[in-house]
């Protein structure tokens, strides 16, 4: 009997421990919201379409219609902000969707995966007024660079 | 036993007689008839061509002929018809009267545009709508994009494909073109200066203004019904964003609250809502939102449930009853009609159709399939390819 009272006792316990876990802060708290920085200026930076310029690092590959950043593609983009040699360079981050979506969907993916890069960069240490981005869609094709990536310019 | 019987006699009888009393069943038994049904039972007007008099009045007699058999509006007779037109045409100019069965003049205006076919198709249009109460399609525009020249430029076209003409020449091309209510303008996004920025061009005057040149990528403009407002994706503030600008104040209001890509946002015929596709992070989906009076209130957002899981380019009917989207259906796009805000939906075609555009009187949707703009008859099904072989044509638009 006695062993039944102990058994409760210990069961009340955990339950009463358990469900204060819930009040405490940072075990159950909402998840902080994310930062969103808006864009500077334009002026200075050159359009893809407008000359060739030179990536910065490899293109940041995606698959179907991700828009979130892979440890992969983290990865490619640590140099530019690790370095402190480049850290102080501007870039345009250019979004580029493969043909076969809806054209405006295609405009919103890109410039959503150019906007992922750069929140990446800023929360890495780099400058947000010398990250621009821009969504091309399928437009710029013939010379786009290749479908479904983002490309880091070095302006 | 008996009792039963009989009742089950008298229900076999109301049954059997239901279709013949159908036009006097109670309100609430109504909607058993349908829309459809109702529309169908409606008599096609008849109507007969009169005296055509003056110097061209017998070629705006041939070409009124050809106008009016394209529309299938009208049933022409000469045998008792509902209307009679009559019209003096001297020099390509136009002056056309209609008068129903009774005499009494419905329609009587001059038509001083250049051409004989210009002020014949305004006539023909005028006809249907003093008729029907519904617009006319022959002076309605349909813009779209074309590579043809190499570069991705606007082009416009009448309802048969035909009037063709390329609207801008822009270095590095325009793309994601719309129509005004009345189609005296054109906004659409340009990659003039090397970034996707959203200009107007007035088609009659000519002059060209920008609407948005923000940092980040512009695009999806839509005219609200007023033509003095444009909703548009813009990103400046960090993420693609719906903006509602004043094109007379120039301002702009954000109204959607998004962490994902939305897109293409199109206005209901109220002027009061915008809906557009949004990918949250599980594919695009469709969403309304109501556009605030003032900058102070809230804009009420919801998620509008279509069945399907890839939704994107929406557009109101005219009459506001139903939506037209593409969406992906067994890994193909299709374009999908579905009643609005509740309803049924249907494919209307599939095998990478897109971007469908209602016709000014709702029943006809443009859309581009392997880069060939087609007409598709809501009512019968039957679609016709109106331009083929000039390069890839891709979103086009309907002028409402």
């Amino acid at each position: 009997m006695n062993r039944f009272f102990l058994s409760f006792s210990v069961f009340i316990a955990a339950q009463s421990l358990l469900s204060s876990c819930s009040q405490l802060p940072g075990l159950n708290s909402e998840p902080a919201a994310e930062v969103v920085y808006a864009l500077g200026s334009r002026d200075g930076f050159t359009s893809p379409l407008a000359g060739a310029l030179k990536p910065a690092c490899s293109a940041l590959e995606f698959t179907g219609i991700s828009f979130d950043l892979t440890g992969v593609h983290r990865r490619q983009l640590a140099p530019l902000a690790a370095d402190p040699a480049t850290k102080k360079d501007r870039y345009l981050i250019a979004g580029y969707a493969p043909p076969g979506l809806p054209e405006d969907f295609a405009r919103a993916l890109s410039e959503r995966r150019a906007q992922a890069a750069r929140q990446y960069l800023i929360e890495s240490g780099v400058e947000a007024a010398r990250l621009q981005t821009v969504g091309f869609g399928f437009d710029s094709a013939p010379n786009a660079p290749g479908a479904n990536v983002v490309v880091v310019y070095r302006q | 036993m008996s009792t039963l019987r009989l009742i089950f006699l008298l229900l076999c009888f109301s049954v059997a007689f239901l279709p013949a009393s159908a036009a006097t069943l109670p309100a609430w038994l109504k909607f058993w008839k349908g829309k459809d049904a109702q529309s169908a039972l409606k008599p096609i007007p008849s109507l007969t061509l009169g005296a055509f008099t003056g110097g061209t009045g017998e070629s705006a007699r041939h070409s009124l002929v050809k106008e009016l058999n394209s529309t299938r509006q009208f049933r022409l007779t000469n045998v008792d018809p509902d209307f009679t037109v009559t019209a003096n045409s001297v020099g390509g100019r136009v002056n056309g009267r209609l008068v129903d069965r009774t005499g009494k003049e419905m329609l009587d205006r001059t038509y001083a545009a250049p051409g004989l076919d210009e002020n014949l198709k305004a006539f023909a249009d005028d006809l249907i709508f003093a008729v029907t109460g519904k617009p006319g399609l022959a002076t309605s525009h349909i813009v779209f994009v074309s590579d043809k020249t190499g570069t991705k430029q606007i082009y416009l076209c009448d309802s048969n494909g035909q009037d063709l003409q390329q609207v801008t020449h822009h270095g590095h091309g325009c793309v994601s073109p719309t129509l005004s209510m009345d189609g005296t303008t054109i906004a659409y996004t340009s990659y003039a200066n090397g970034f996707p920025v959203v200009q107007v061009l007035d088609l009659g005057q000519g002059w060209e203004r920008t609407v948005t040149d923000t940092p980040g990528s512009s695009f999806g403009a839509s005219f609200a019904p007023d033509g003095e407002r444009l909703a548009v994706v813009m990103s400046f503030l960090g993420n693609p964003e719906i903006f509602v600008t004043d094109l007379n104040a120039n301002s702009a209001a954000c109204i959607s609250d998004s962490t994902g890509a939305p897109s293409s946002p199109a206005w209901h015929p109220d002027g009061q809502q915008v809906i557009f596709a949004d990918d949250r992070g599980d594919g695009p989906r469709l969403y309304v939102t109501e556009v605030p009076k003032s900058n102070e209130a809230e804009a009420k957002l919801i998620r509008w449930r279509t069945g399907y899981s890839f939704c994107a380019d929406p557009e109101f009917s005219p009459n506001a009853d139903s939506v037209a989207f593409t969406a992906r259906v067994s890994g193909e796009l299709a374009v999908v009609v579905k009643s609005w805000p509740r309803g049924s939906s249907r494919v209307i075609q599939k095998g990478g159709a897109s971007h469908p555009s209602w016709s000014p009187d709702g029943q006809y949707l443009c859309y581009s399939q392997s880069g060939t703009l087609y007409l598709h008859h809501l009512s019968t099904g039957q679609r016709r390819a109106i331009l083929s072989g000039h390069g890839q044509i891709t979103e086009p638009r309907w002028m409402k």
